[in-house]
């Protein structure tokens, strides 16, 4: 339901006319051209586009990597696109959890450590952090496997760690770039929906971008990105977007 | 900062062994060659001081003068007229034999004076109530240190063969000093003491004292003074100890800045290696970025990381530096004692503020090293850290700024070293930052040599054109390998330039000024030693056939009104030396002698720098007959000394100086007869006396050897130069394939073989070695003239004439390239191990 000055109720993001450009030499290469977008709290979202379309683009700005050339980026109340790179950081520990295509894990931690650093990095308690990121590696089923470093990890461990990672400081935005993209199917399979069911359990919002089409229709909310412009949002995803919004869930 | 943070770079580097020993290890190098200065320099400085403190003892004033001692009715009359605290001294050195040939201090007392004095000889306690009655009653009689009889073996009741001017004495050890305090043995180790009437008849000196030592008040010590006769004069003892150890100054001063120079070249080193492990480190300081830590918190880890590797590098650059000082204050000694004065040195003494000065210098150039480094790593937005091209394209836009700063420090530095008058230290820290406004030049001279080699090379290939390119691509890696390797070489060509040019200065100056056939000298003559000659010698030489001519000389120390304390030649019979010996005079030279036989002096050219006196100027005296003013009519080149000195005529000197005795003389030999004749029948007719005949050419080998001597210590620098250069390309090139996987594992699926790798990788590290080269040739030569017009014209006041060495270029670049080749053989092995499918799927 939009509000009376054209805002989203519950409107948890929210892109604002967001150009992004690139200088190449001397040419400027336009990624992002007047993005409007809203999403919800606990909204699952997921963007899709061809190939330099803009969609990672977008989720570097919403991830608060980069600034938007113009436009804004709000999170709660927050313009992010205005602070200053340590702000954005600063911002980005407490509230954002990001799942990596590569996983990203870092080589020198164990799985424990690295599922305690995001925590650790937000200033929780040692004791509270550590009771977090027992409740989640049990979450990823990795509990057998906390002293293990990641090379010692199959695909799907370490993205389930990265997961757990994401989680661990209680962010409530979650953004994955193609989570499953580096896994087979039946595991990128199983990732999605701990993902999806941890994100739900959790009441997180949850945008990822995708090429797969059926990792999209899971999600709420479809965005599809052509040249840089959102196009239509598709109806399935709205609808339950909406219907989700509209009772409060 | 988080604990978690700090375990994950520290694993890193765990998982890094090679990595981190190089940069512990190039901090060590550093450190341990400025330690090993600073130890060599404060050891030196310490033992004089230490040896001023034991010889001075408490006293606070001391009556000198007469370049030949002065009569003993001087002390005599002090104690008449009631002045009880002052202690008679006949002091002078002596070669003992059975000391390992070394050169002692003998030091003639008076036992019943000395107690307010000096302390080393207490009866009973070190030295035996026996030793002390033989001592006092028995000539010749003398005590050494228990160390010293230690070390050579000698027993009391053993005899001393002492070579004391032209002559052999001997004297009996009758007792051996024992002090308890360590520091003060090491002294005495240097020390032969006797009774003053032993000592007077040692040294030809009977009725005469060199000085008496004096506990004064400033109004006893006045009154002291007024009635002191003409030629005397009363000094504090400080000044005299300050006045010797200033001696020194300059030339530990350039030994210290030539190790800080090592450390610059070592802070290239540090910088590659944390350059290098933060590229290897990009990916997962990118990840960290992303899950929220600030880019504060990077460049924070980084330096944390760097300043603890600097830490165990400083303490193990400590140890080496302590070992290393043991070479060095060997070789500052020897220089001391070829160009100053004597001292012995036995050990190297290590000094807590040197080792905290080498903890701090290690700790902050690991840091100032890795600032830059860790900036690169925390500066870039969070999104493009895992993106190489944007740091190029960063640095590439800051190129013009680079080399505006360039310009600007190059004009501080020159700035510096043009007004900086003779302050040593400023100096150099002026040639210090001249030297990084050029470093900022490189990454834009190595773009334009780049395009020369790939317009040139490129017609050989495609390798030939991408290993150029590479070289541009990856500049911010490559300049800095670069411009490491051109540091060092530089400061090789430009040391080596200089050293050459002075050496070839001292040959010519050498050849224009020792004319004489050969030449007749007492075996310690030295350095500002005075050493007396039996004036009969001259009379027995000019006997013998075939002499056409000598020429006398007298050297000693005499005191100026505003200069202190000063070298006299005097010399008799002199031949005309050609003009060019005199600075800027195209005259007659003999038109100089005739004046300076009239009563004028000329000055050498360190001594009107170092006292501003030119032609023309007077200078005052304190003659035996008290003050005279002598014109100066020339300055002339001379590189025996940095103190300078001043040239009489002998009968001059003679009319002022109560001083008939000569230091030495030099023979011509008639025109038709053989000078090895003539000098080995010179040699017969002086048999007996023990005098030192060297010919023309031994006497200029025996000059350049102390000069060879003096600079051996720079050789270390090579050393390290060398070092750095191929640790240097090593890391360049080690980060450049790490950045590269992906592309190489490219190459390789495309079809090139692993030969072609290697040329590849042998190719681009040849042209990093040989931009390096070309560089290094330019600015070693501007470091090169300002060495040789800027820093040994200040701080030493010699003219030194710029000789041009071509092999040392050809070598710079042989070097250069020669240690980018072999540095490329470990990247090369690791390309054999390139897995082609693991490479491609690098992100």
């Amino acid at each position: 339901m939009a509000t009376p000055n054209g805002k989203r109720a519950n409107s948890f993001i929210r892109f604002e006319n967001i150009t992004k450009t690139f200088r190449e030499g001397d040419q400027e290469r336009v990624v992002l051209q007047g993005v409007n977008a809203e999403i919800a709290r606990g909204e699952f979202v997921a963007i899709v586009g061809r190939s330099g379309s803009g969609k990672s683009t977008l989720l570097n700005l919403l991830a608060g990597l980069d600034t938007p050339t113009r436009g804004d980026i709000f999170i709660g109340d927050l313009n992010i696109a205005k602070l200053n790179d340590n702000d954005r950081t600063l911002f980005r520990r407490k509230h954002i959890g990001f799942v990596f295509q590569f996983f990203n894990l870092i080589p020198t931690l164990t799985v424990r450590e690295n599922i305690l650093m995001t925590a650790e990095l937000a200033g929780w308690k040692e004791s509270d952090a550590h009771a977090q990121a027992n409740r989640l590696l049990d979450a990823v089923g990795l509990r057998e496997r906390v002293n293990v470093f990641p090379d010692k990890l199959s695909g799907g461990e370490q993205q389930r760690v990265a997961i757990a990672r994401a989680l661990c400081a209680d962010a409530e935005l979650i953004l994955a770039d193609e989570p499953t993209g580096n896994l087979d199917a039946e595991t990128g399979a199983h990732i999605l929906k701990l993902l999806t069911t941890l994100a739900r359990e959790k009441n997180k919002t949850l945008v990822m971008v995708t090429h797969s089409s059926e990792i999209a229709e899971q999600a709420d909310r479809v965005l599809r990105m052509e040249d840089g412009k959102l196009t239509r949002p598709e109806t399935g995803g709205l609808e339950t977007g909406e219907r989700r919004l509209e009772t409060g869930d | 900062m988080h604990l978690t943070l700090f375990k994950t770079i520290l694993r890193d580097q765990l998982h890094r062994p090679w990595l981190t020993l190089l940069l512990i290890l190039s901090v060590a190098l550093g450190v341990a060659v400025v330690v090993a200065v600073d130890l060599a320099n404060a050891s030196a400085t310490r033992a004089f001081q230490l040896s001023t403190e034991v010889i001075v003892g408490k006293a606070t004033h001391q009556i000198v003068g007469g370049a030949n001692g002065f009569d003993d009715s001087v002390y005599r009359n002090l104690r008449l007229q009631g002045f009880r605290n002052a202690a008679p001294i006949v002091e002078g050195y002596a070669g003992a034999q059975e000391l390992g040939g070394q050169t002692m201090r003998v030091l003639g007392i008076d036992l019943f004076a000395e107690p307010p004095f000096r302390t080393y000889i207490t009866a009973g306690t070190n030295v035996s109530v026996d030793a002390l009655t033989a001592f006092y009653t028995q000539p010749g009689a003398a005590l050494i240190s228990a160390e010293s009889a230690e070390r050579w073996g000698l027993e009391t009741g053993d005899y001393l063969t002492l070579q004391i001017g032209t002559h052999e004495k001997r004297a009996q050890i009758v007792g051996l000093m024992r002090q308890p305090n360590q520091v003060s043995s090491r002294v005495l180790e240097g020390l032969i003491l006797t009774d003053i009437a032993s000592a007077q008849e040692l040294f030809d000196l009977n009725g005469k004292l060199t000085r008496i030592d004096l506990i004064a008040t400033d109004a006893q010590a006045n009154e002291i003074a007024a009635a002191l006769p003409e030629g005397l004069r009363l000094v504090r003892a400080s000044e005299q100890a300050d006045t010797v150890s200033q001696l020194t100054a300059a030339f530990q001063l350039n030994l210290t800045a030539f190790s800080l120079l090592a450390l610059a070249v070592g802070m290239f080193l540090i910088y590659n290696t944390v350059m290098f492990s933060v590229v290897q480190r990009r990916r997962m300081l990118g990840i960290l970025r992303c899950v929220g830590v600030t880019g504060r918190e990077i460049f924070l880890l980084i330096m944390s990381e760097a300043a603890l590797l600097g830490l165990i590098g400083s303490l193990i650059g400590l140890g080496l530096g302590i070992l290393l000082g043991r070479l060095t204050v060997a070789l500052v000694t020897q220089t001391i004692n070829d160009l100053y004065f004597t001292l012995t040195v036995s050990d190297v003494n290590v000094d807590a503020l040197s080792l905290l000065k080498g903890l701090l210098l290690g700790i902050f150039s690991a840091l100032l090293a890795a600032a830059l480094p860790a900036f690169e790593a925390s500066a870039v937005p969070a999104a493009t850290v895992l993106q190489r091209s944007d740091l190029e394209d960063r640095i590439r836009g800051l190129l013009p700024r680079l080399n505006i700063i360039g310009a600007v420090l190059i004009f501080i530095g020159a700035a510096i070293l043009i007004f900086g008058q003779s302050n040593v230290a400023l100096l150099f820290g002026g040639i210090f930052i001249a030297l990084f406004g050029l470093v900022l030049y490189v990454p834009v001279v190595t773009i334009f040599l780049m395009r020369i080699a790939t317009a040139t090379l490129g017609r050989f290939g495609l390798i030939a054109r991408m290993a150029s390119r590479t070289v541009t691509q990856a500049l911010s890696r490559t300049s800095v390998a670069i411009a490491s390797l051109m540091v060092a070489v530089a400061v090789v060509i430009g040391v080596t330039v200089m050293i050459a040019s002075f050496r070839s200065t001292v040959e010519n100056w050498l050849a224009q000024t020792l004319n004489a056939d050969f030449y007749i000298t007492a075996p310690l003559a030295g350095a500002n030693r005075v050493v007396t000659m039996d004036p009969a010698l001259v009379d027995k030489a000019r006997a013998v056939e075939g002499v056409q001519n000598i020429e006398v000389l007298r050297s000693v120390t005499v005191r100026g009104l505003e200069t202190g304390d000063l070298r006299l030649n005097a010399t008799e019979g002199g031949v005309a030396r050609e003009a060019r010996i005199f600075r800027g005079y195209n005259g007659d030279p003999s038109k100089i002698y005739e004046q300076l036989n009239a009563g004028a002096i000329a000055v050498t050219e360190p001594f009107a720098n170092k006292h501003r006196v030119a032609e023309g100027d007077t200078l005052t005296l304190l003659t035996d007959k008290g003050a005279q003013n002598f014109p100066i009519v020339g300055v002339y080149y001379d590189y025996s000394s940095d103190q300078g000195s001043i040239l009489m005529a002998l009968d001059v000197y003679r009319n002022f100086w109560n001083d008939n005795a000569i230091s030495g003389f030099s023979v011509y030999v008639a025109p038709n007869y053989d000078v090895n004749q003539v000098e080995d029948a010179v040699r017969v007719a002086l048999s007996g006396n023990d005098v030192v005949v060297q010919s023309n050419r031994a006497l200029r080998d025996a000059a350049l050897v102390i000069f060879d001597r003096t600079f051996a210590i720079t050789q270390a620098l090579r050393v390290i130069a060398v070092a750095v250069a191929f640790i240097g390309i090593l890391s360049a090139l080690m980060a450049l394939q790490l950045e590269r996987t992906r592309e190489l594992g490219t190459l390789r699926a495309a079809g090139m073989t692993l030969r072609q790798l290697w040329r590849l990788t042998l190719l681009e590290s040849g042209l990093m070695g040989a931009a390096a080269g070309i560089l290094a040739i330019p600015v070693g030569l501007i470091l090169a003239a300002i060495l040789i017009y800027v820093i040994n014209l200040r701080s030493f006041g010699w003219t030194i004439f710029f000789t041009s060495v071509p092999e040392v270029y050809a070598q710079a670049l042989f070097v250069s390239i020669g240690a980018a080749l072999l540095a490329a053989i470990y990247p090369m092995v690791r390309l054999s191990r390139l897995q082609v499918v693991e490479a491609l799927r690098e992100e």
